[in-house]
């Protein structure tokens, strides 16, 4: 062989090695490949299988389906494998009617029988799961779960459980022909989940090559009709700034972006953003087990020294909408009439320190697990806004083991900036209530009890009425807006980037994924 | 040799078992642990739900016991289930191993292969015009910190110029060839290797400076053998001596990985897989990283100590 033939060869070789990727699939609806990295970002969590999901239940939603989901913006619920849901009068019984004709991926028909073995297996100590943590469903509060015919299942639970459809969007149901001979202690080591799945969801599993992607193709028998996609593939990223080159190489479809990455493409014009409420309310939470905080004068103090809505309007880039009590989203709130805006007052913010003896000679620690650059740059803002008070805080960035082996004990910090995801259904009593917390002193996180607060949850937590359920959560956002009982800061919003060529394509920044509804069947990638 | 071998590979076991509990007992003192990862900061989690999860992993039990447990399972070829996935340990790391194996195996071969003949090459024309401007480029090479060469070479090669996959081991939508291989790879072994290489060639540039300087290659040149026969036949092998101990002291990241390197190409490897089990308090995985990790420790030790046996005939262990 010549040199000039070896040269060839070798071109050859090159040229077949590197040329680009060919379409794979002819199947599906033609509406292309879509590769996604749908578990970066808080609301991912790779390589999570279901009732073990402590987040990545946007991508679990593709394979499983839930009895019930929140809707294209978590302002609602909407049906899933459950129609339509009701409970007796006093929220002890409830019955859920189930959609009829739907498939499991292998054929099978999707019954009642699947939803009870798949609550009873979610609730087994010896699956422990984490649904039950997320359900704030304790197992032995649930007296039977029940199949009524093929279609319809009763919940009977020993105590009022008004908001249970509220956490049964967590509840997958897997199909019970599949894993009945499961030991449930080997739940969490199924190789099922990753070899051979079985849902109801509008995909199907195709390909999983661990710890890189996890590729799904068109369940053809989906209830809501069949997807467009050839092929729905979530690529695994260690970090944001990978996935984010991946997206501008254009070698994926869409990631999680943070507020100035998303803010960034957005400009260029390159690309699609998705955004929305995250849910979440970013806040100080102040102990009061140490006495320089049990005086709501010096909480107040904070809120007035620290100028909120400049942090969100700069430093945050308009990325960040204050908040006046624990709840991020107005319908929690009551008539702005009724709240203080706590607008930037460092004079009065310091003459209520002077008030209640504050002594500016400590410094305290604000301990956060966050640690990106939007937390960051609001952290040290914040610090500057309260130096000029002559309050000395310094910023305290921690793993999330590390923060929370302290956080929840109530021992071991003074300040806290967190953030805590709120809902209509899922409001955070537990944090307000004696023994809600894993707290040493068995107090509420905060460390006192305020009898005026415990009143209102008391009589929240058992309220079936909606309107006046409502109202009880208004109440509690007035009281703990007027007592300055934490210091709320902010809500965020999060943005998701896509290309320009995706169609159809919905995403919305839901904590821990949702599940919500998305109409995944719709998404298409366009040639272009 | 084979005595010395055979001594050395007893005294390895009671070194292993001495880490095994050092890193276990770290692991004891570190705050938090899997219950804790597990809460998620944004939602509520009840004292009872996080004993639940406790005695779901075991950590109910006391310290010592779990460790007995964990050693006993080991001894069986048994490294029990990673925390956060409920994986096996023992596959997710050989996965992961053979992930690193290619990634900085190639980076730290290109490493010698280049760094070592430019050591020789610089060290052979000391304050020449060569000599400043490899060096020059071999301090950028050492003081760039990965994850700066990372970004602009995925900038420039990947996102600009489209030349190679911006992450990941192989294509997601097509099956993996020797190709896409070697096509995913070339980037992060290049930037990875860039400190392999200024390294080595700083270590035999010094080497070579040393021994050409030694009174028997000078009675070499005064015997009137050649330059090049001088090079190869004296200096070279002789200054080659430290940087076998500077090559066999980076066998270990062949298991240890390279965290960022693998974090902004998204190569499934052990460095991100260590940050992981350390941020998840994932004690299983921990410990079968860490005993992975010094095993392979005491092999490039012994395997060092060997090669100096082969190169230098004056040293001998028997």
């Amino acid at each position: 062989m010549n040199k000039k033939a070896i040269g060839f060869l070798l071109l050859a070789v090159f040229l077949l090695a590197f040329s680009p990727a060919m379409a794979q699939d002819e199947g599906g609806g033609g509406g292309g490949t879509l590769i996604g990295a749908f578990d970066v970002g808080p609301g991912g969590a790779p390589q999570i299988i279901p009732f073990m999901d402590t987040a990545g239940r946007t991508w679990l939603s593709k394979i499983w389906s839930p009895l019930i989901s929140w809707n294209e913006d978590m302002s609602a619920l909407t049906p899933q494998l459950a129609t339509e849901w009701s409970a007796n009068e006093d929220s002890t019984v409830w019955t859920f009617n189930l959609r009829e004709g739907v498939l499991w991926h292998d054929g099978e028909a999707f019954t009642a029988d699947d939803v009870v073995f798949s609550l009873e297996l979610a609730l087994n100590p010896e699956a422990a799961t984490s649904f039950p943590a997320f359900s704030q469903l304790d197992p032995a509060d649930v007296v039977s779960i029940t199949a009524i015919d093929d279609f319809t299942v009763e919940v009977t639970l020993a105590e009022p459980n008004p908001r249970l459809p509220f956490f049964m969007i967590f509840a997958w149901v897997l199909p019970e022909h599949a894993l009945n001979d499961i030991n449930p202690a080997d739940y969490q080591n199924l190789d099922w989940f990753f070899t051979n799945p079985i849902g109801t969801g509008p995909f199907m599993h195709d390909e999983f090559v661990a710890d890189q992607f996890w590729a799904l193709v068109p369940n053809p028998n989906y209830w809501n009709g069949a997807p467009r996609l050839d092929r729905l593939i979530n690529r695994y990223f260690e970090d944001e700034t990978s996935a984010v080159l991946a997206l501008e190489s254009g070698e994926i479809n869409f990631t999680f972006t943070s507020g100035d990455i998303a803010l960034r493409l957005q400009d260029e014009g390159n690309y699609q953003t998705f955004s929305g409420p995250s849910g979440v309310t970013n806040y100080f939470i102040f102990n009061l087990r140490n006495s320089a905080f049990q005086d709501e004068r010096v909480r107040q103090a904070f809120l007035y020294a620290i100028d909120r809505q400049a942090i969100a309007e700069t430093v945050l880039q308009g990325t960040a909408q204050v908040v006046p009590c624990i709840s991020p989203f107005p319908a929690m709130w009551p008539d702005s009439s009724e709240l203080n805006d706590y607008a930037y007052n460092p004079e009065l913010a310091q003459q209520l320190l002077e008030e209640a003896g504050y002594d500016t000679s400590g410094n305290f620690e604000i301990s956060t697990y966050y640690n990106n650059q939007f937390h960051n740059d609001a952290l040290a803002a914040q610090q500057a806004f309260l130096s000029q008070i002559g309050v000395d805080v310094t910023p305290l960035a921690q793993d999330v083991p590390t923060y929370n082996s302290y956080f929840y004990t109530g021992e071991g910090w003074d300040i806290s900036y967190r953030g805590v995801g709120v809902n209509v259904g899922n409001f955070p009593f537990a944090f307000y209530e004696p023994g809600g917390q894993p707290t040493v002193d068995g107090e509420p996180l905060q460390g006192e009890l305020f009898p005026e607060l415990q009143e209102m949850i008391d009589a929240a937590r058992v309220e079936a009425d909606s309107d006046v359920y409502l109202s009880l959560l208004q109440d509690i956002c007035q009281f703990q807006n007027e007592h300055a009982l934490e210091g709320y800061m902010w809500t965020a919003t999060r943005f998701g980037t896509g290309s320009n060529n995706l169609t159809d394509f919905y995403w919305f920044p839901a904590a821990g994924g949702g599940p919500y509804e998305d109409h995944a069947e719709l998404w298409a990638v366009s040639e272009d | 040799m084979l005595k010395y071998l055979l001594r050395r590979i007893l005294v390895t076991i009671p070194v292993l078992i001495t880490i095994t509990i050092i890193i276990f007992g770290l692991t004891e003192i570190a705050p938090g642990d899997v219950a804790d990862f597990f809460i998620s900061p944004e939602m509520e989690m009840s004292a009872e739900q996080m004993d639940a999860v406790r005695a779901r992993f075991g950590l109910d039990q006391p310290a010592p016991v779990r460790y007995i447990n964990w050693l006993g399972n080991v001894v069986q070829g048994d490294f029990g289930f990673r925390f956060t996935d409920g994986r096996p340990v023992r596959d997710v790391i050989f996965r992961r191993f053979g992930a690193t194996i290619l990634l900085i195996g190639t980076a730290l071969t290109i490493g010698i292969v280049i760094g070592i003949p430019l050591g020789v090459f610089t060290g052979l024309r000391q304050y020449s015009f060569w000599d400043f401007s490899l060096t020059g480029i071999s301090f950028l090479g050492i003081s760039t910190p990965a994850f700066v060469t990372g970004i602009l070479a995925l900038m420039v090669f990947s996102i600009t110029l489209g030349w190679f996959p911006s992450g990941g081991m192989r294509p997601v939508d097509r099956d993996p060839t020797l190709g896409t291989t070697i096509h995913h790879l070339i980037l992060p072994s290049l930037v990875l290797s860039l400190n392999y290489i200024a390294s080595f060639m700083r270590y035999m540039r010094f080497s070579m400076l040393e021994v050409i300087r030694s009174d028997y290659i000078t009675t070499a040149h005064s015997k009137g053998i050649s330059r090049t026969r001088v090079t190869w036949r004296h200096t070279v092998p002789n200054a080659i001596l430290p940087v076998i101990t500077v090559v066999g002291l980076s066998i270990p990241n062949l298991v240890v990985g390279a965290v960022f390197t693998e974090t902004i190409f998204s190569w499934p490897g052990m460095g991100t897989l260590y940050l992981d089990a350390v941020l998840g308090r994932d004690v299983p995985l921990l410990m079968g990283i860490n005993l992975m990790i010094a095993l392979f420790v005491l092999v490039a030790n012994i395997l060092t100590d060997v090669a100096y046996a082969v190169v230098d005939p004056r040293i001998r262990y028997d």
